[in-house]
């Protein structure tokens, strides 16, 4: 099992809202039909979702468990 | 829908959930269960879901509406709807020879987004152009109206190759030397567009 230590956890939720976010915005111009929707698409929802991956991705592969203190 | 806004939809909902879960309750991850659901909503989903919505993203260039949706382009819009059977453009949409929800894509396959890099660049200026700067007074195609797209229908079609007009310079016109344009000359002439009655869908 794994220990959340605060570092993971604050930067889990911070991953989760960069990539909800992007989503949310990514949702929003599918209901604008113009070519800057498709801008927006990828320069601020797709740029939000890739932030958020890789934040999450260097969550993971820089995880250290806490120490277990005993 | 399309298919591929459908997928996208569906992933984004469910993916915003669970992204929800994780972060009111990070403690989740501790679990193998929440360490899967984490990589799921956090890595796979969110891929997915872009890729889906730039396929959905594209495919919605190729609507009328997509391209009429700039104020530059109304006149080409309203030039579909000439009442009078010589405007080549108006004769296409109005007899259904293109399909008029993709009527500007079905003869501009080549155009911005659709085109090799130059030409996408080339989109990315004309929205600059739409907002900061000025837009040019006469638009123009970048490169002469290339034979392909009518050939592409006309082409091997029973009227355009028996006619009599088309035989000689049949081999010109498939090697682009001499193009439809020369003769087909009435395309959306915007600037006539003032003095021209315009036809409504229903009202003979």
């Amino acid at each position: 099992m794994t220990t959340v230590t605060p570092t993971l956890s604050r930067r889990l939720k911070l991953s989760g809202m960069l990539v909800g976010l992007g989503l949310i915005v990514e949702a929003l111009t599918m209901f604008w039909p113009h070519p800057t929707a498709f801008l927006v698409f990828l320069g601020v929802g797709g740029l939000l979702v890739g932030v958020g991956v890789i934040l999450y991705l260097i969550s993971i592969a820089t995880y250290s468990a806490a120490p277990s203190g005993s | 829908m399309l298919p591929s806004t459908l997928g996208f939809t569906a992933i984004v909902l469910v993916a915003v959930v669970l992204i929800g879960l994780i972060v009111l309750r990070p403690s989740l991850v501790q679990a193998r269960g929440g360490k899967i659901l984490a990589f799921l909503c956090l890595f796979v989903l969110p891929l997915l879901a872009t890729g889906l919505g730039t396929a959905a993203q594209v495919e919605h260039s190729k609507s009328t509406r997509f391209c009429l949706s700039c104020h530059v382009m109304e006149p080409y819009g309203k030039s579909l709807l000439v009442d009078d059977p010589t405007y080549l453009p108006a004769r296409h949409f109005q007899n259904n020879r293109v399909p008029r929800d993709e009527a500007c894509f079905t003869c501009h396959t080549n155009y911005t987004l659709f085109g090799d890099a130059k030409a996408k660049l080339r989109g990315l200026r004309h929205v600059y152009v739409n907002y900061i700067g000025t837009i040019p007074k006469q638009i123009k195609l970048y490169e002469p109206y290339n034979n392909r797209e009518c050939l592409h229908c006309h082409g091997g079609a029973r009227s355009f190759e028996e006619s009599e007009l088309h035989q000689p310079i049949r081999s010109d016109l498939a090697k682009n030397t001499t193009s439809c344009l020369e003769c087909h000359d009435k395309i959306h002439d915007v600037h006539g567009l003032a003095n021209v009655r315009l036809w409504k869908e229903g009202k003979p």
